[in-house]
């Protein structure tokens, strides 16, 4: 079989962590190569490398057996590497054809002008591919969510007869909002597609990297641990190279969970979130972790942003110690007694201009200024107090928060709830994009936070990691509950039950 | 070299340019370093100072204000026509209408959710249509004798030292206390380096940026008053040339037009080097016309210097 893509030792790092260590990875022609690993193993950086958005550090990339550097998506885009992102690149105020043949219009054009009609035929061969029946001259605003992912789809297909190279699609979960009925019917496409160009296969869901895929590259900590053909795997198999190891008791410091919980904290009455959750209620005791799990669009991220402030409900009841409360702003939630920890640590969860100290204390302003005036020895002492404690590595309370690693970053940020004495700690993915090592640092964190008495509500960045934490897991599907979990120590719930009522 | 040093290096930046324009100057003219010619020319940069010293908090938050240019006109308005009636409450009375303008301009970002561009150059339209209407379209004289009780505070002489000195050198005091000492000058920063996590801390961001807006128009307001006390008259064209250099010096200070970064001093100092730029440019025979052009090329090349280019993904 004759390679089309390969990466030979390739390597990248990013201040601080080495998000590939020396990858080698071919793709052939008319092949589906499947990719998996859990988040932050490496597979959105190995993406960003191929369509040209992050460059290599060492080792090389070759297309067609030649050494290739793209210099951007569009540049992948023609030489022939069309790229189907989880975030679509579908600009919705353009039709159906406008997108599929955005910055291609050369080949339409008349006298200057893009000659509509042909444009239109032409989208429409490239949509007969995907069997999407919408009208070219449609503006992608008024098609759903799946049906836009068919047109991006399209988009790259049309590289197909426009090329004389080969031609490698790379779909990055696209299956993760489709339907059952959108999915097979997506397979179908990549059967027919395989006959002309290759194809690379990004998906968390192993059943299904195990159906549509010819082999299987597992990545773990930014290096391929794994190669197999599909005909030779199994899920099982699979998932224990993505994890590296058998559910480990040690790792989520199991021992140090808690069995019996302190005075009820929160209670949540028929909590509703139009368009993304329904009737959820729940409570919750002083040092009680309550994992929650469910797929993108769950409504597991809806619930979180709303304790936070951040997002509406639209009925129901929140209480704290008994208290209904109003959470229509986030200082309304920071003063009932919730601290959020968002998912986005770069854009929400620290000011990167700011000094340690001062994101630390920035949700405690109060208590560290007088008149309005800050009071520095209060901040300087509390702060030196909290980077002892959680052994956060700064060279000094005001060196800026930008310096600081996505591991001793998160750790300010879950002081910054400590300092102000949340009742409710709300963790949103609080591993994400952090490494090993700093990761333990935080299951050992949020350990001490249960242990103090603050009540845990958190969204695990892997299944694995929610089962490991938590006392008690709900698995939400839809906007729903559809399950709750005990999840003692020692007697933890298996991975497959959960997942079974999340899909 | 650390990033540390960078930063230091990048904060002395602006002094350096102005030491240089300075010493540039006085090869050509050696009589520009008399103390008594430093101290004219630094009385005539606070007019300039003091517009841009509160539009310096707003620019930090990553906002703009256009405004000012409006507010100083018609607190020179408002004053010239109010003294002869009111005497010194018409100063108040400047200095409210000022505030005024920034309160409305906050309202407008805050409630009604425009970008401040829009807001503040809609309500700079406002307010030079009251400047016209408290003027009646003219001119409007100070009389000598008002302009003695009631502005010297702005325009006499004290120990050899201008009075206009002392007002800038007190705001440049009060403000740098603010920025640096207050919660609230940290939070400036904070919502111009990442307003988001700002408000997922639970901080109160609309509050933070009305003040900034009310101080950006009270300054405005307040140099208005000084204007008009120098020129000894109000007019609603007052200060209309005065928005590019005012925007000019507080890019060319190094503040960054992103927001998150960013000093009064700094402001002061672009002040400064504007009004050299500006004398120099006079020395070698630009016509008042056309420094706007030089202006125009110094605010593109300091942004284009000191602008943060990862906020700036896209540029509209």
């Amino acid at each position: 079989m004759k390679t089309v893509l390969e990466l030979r030792n390739v390597t990248k790092e990013f201040p601080g962590v080495r998000a590939l260590d020396s990858v080698n990875l071919h793709v052939g022609r008319n092949e589906v190569v499947g990719l998996i690993g859990e988040n932050g193993a490496g597979k959105s950086t190995l993406v960003k490398i191929l369509a040209g958005i992050h460059r290599i550090n060492e080792g090389e990339m070759l297309f067609e057996g030649k050494p290739t550097s793209f210099r951007s998506p569009r540049d992948a885009f023609n030489h022939g590497l069309a790229m189907v992102f989880q975030e679509q690149s579908i600009i919705q105020t353009l039709t159906v054809a406008e997108n599929i043949f955005l910055g291609r219009e050369q080949e339409f054009l008349r006298f200057g002008i893009i000659d509509k009609r042909s444009m239109n035929s032409a989208a429409k061969v490239e949509l007969a591919k995907v069997h999407l029946n919408c009208e070219p001259s449609e503006k992608c605003s008024k098609l759903d969510f799946a049906a836009r992912q068919m047109v991006e789809i399209a988009k790259a297909l049309s590289l197909d007869g426009r090329l004389d190279s080969d031609i490698v699609i790379l779909l990055d979960e696209p299956t993760s909002v489709l339907e059952r009925r959108e999915i097979n019917l997506l397979f179908e496409i990549i059967g027919e597609l395989k006959a002309k160009a290759s194809i690379i296969f990004i998906s968390h869901r192993l059943d299904e990297v195990l159906e549509v895929s010819d082999r299987i590259y597992v990545l773990r900590d930014g290096a391929v641990v794994h190669e197999t053909a599909s005909a030779d795997a199994s899920i099982t198999g699979l998932h224990e190279h993505m994890v590296g190891r058998q559910l480990d008791h040690e790792y989520y410091r199991e021992n140090k969970q808690r069995s019996s919980f302190g005075d009820p904290v929160l209670s949540v009455r028929d909590l509703t979130i139009d368009g993304e959750l329904r009737n959820l209620s729940v409570d919750l005791a002083a040092g009680e972790i309550l994992g929650l799990a469910g797929v993108v669009g769950s409504g597991r991220e809806a619930f979180a942003r709303c304790l936070g402030g951040l997002m509406l409900p639209s009925s129901g009841e929140i209480l704290i110690d008994g208290k209904p409360v109003k959470l229509n702003q986030p200082n309304q939630a920071v003063d009932s007694g919730f601290g959020f920890v968002p998912s986005e640590r770069k854009s929400e969860g620290i000011v990167s201009g700011l000094s340690v100290a001062e994101n630390m204390t920035l949700a405690a302003g109060k208590r560290f200024s007088r008149f309005g005036f800050i009071r520095f020895d209060r901040e300087r002492t509390e702060c030196q107090h909290w980077i002892k404690r959680l052994q956060i590595r700064t060279p000094s309370v005001k060196t800026p928060m930008q310096s600081l690693s996505g591991g001793n970053q998160q750790k300010v940020v879950l002081s910054k709830w400590q300092i102000v004495g949340s009742k409710v700690a709300v963790l949103d993915h609080p591993t994400r994009g952090i490494d090993v090592g700093a990761k333990e640092d935080v299951y050992e964190l949020i350990r001490e936070m249960a242990d103090q008495g603050i009540a845990i509500v958190l969204l695990g960045d892997t299944l694995e990691e929610v089962i490991g934490l938590s006392n008690r897991i709900l698995v939400l599907r839809d906007g729903e509950v559809s399950a709750q979990f005990d999840a003692p120590a020692g007697a933890k719930p298996d991975q497959l039950d959960l997942i079974s009522n999340m899909v | 070299m650390t990033e540390k040093h960078k930063q230091f290096i990048r904060n002395l930046v602006p002094i350096f340019t102005l030491l240089i324009l300075v010493f540039g100057i006085a090869a050509y003219e050696p009589g520009f370093l008399r103390p008594r010619n430093l101290m004219t020319v630094t009385a005539d940069t606070m007019t300039l100072f003091l517009m841009a010293s509160g539009a310096t908090l707003v620019i930090m938050l990553g906002s703009i204000d256009l405004s000012i240019q409006a507010i100083a006109s018609m607190t020179s308005c408002i004053v010239a026509a109010m003294l002869p009636m009111f005497g010194g409450t018409a100063l108040l009375f400047a200095l409210a209408a000022g505030a005024a303008a920034g309160i409305l301009s906050g309202l407008v970002v805050n409630y009604l959710r425009i970008p401040s561009f829009v807001a503040t150059l809609a309500i700079g339209g406002i307010m030079t249509s009251v400047a016209f209407w408290a003027s009646n379209e003219r001119s409007i004289y100070i009389s000598d004798e008002d302009k003695l009780v009631w502005l010297n505070w702005a325009t006499g002489t004290t120990a050899g030292i201008d009075h206009e000195v002392v007002v800038g050198l007190a705001v440049l005091a009060v403000l740098s206390v603010i920025l640096s000492l207050t919660r609230f000058g940290r939070l400036v920063r904070a919502v111009g380096s990442q307003e988001r996590a700002v408000v997922a801390s639970g901080i109160n961001v609309n509050g933070v940026k009305f003040f900034a807006f009310v101080i950006s128009g009270f300054m405005a307001g307040l140099a208005g008053l000084v204007m008009a006390a120098r020129l000894g008259s109000g007019s609603p064209t007052l200060a209309s040339e005065f928005l590019l250099p005012a925007i000019a010096c507080i890019i060319v200070g190094g503040t960054a037009i992103t927001g998150g970064v960013g000093s009064i001093w700094k402001t002061f100092v672009g002040a400064l080097i504007i009004a050299v730029v500006r004398i120099g440019m006079t020395f070698v025979g630009v016509t008042v016309f056309a420094q706007q052009i030089v202006f125009g090329l110094v605010l593109v090349l300091a942004v284009a210097m000191t602008i943060d280019r990862t906020k700036v993904s896209v540029v509209k």
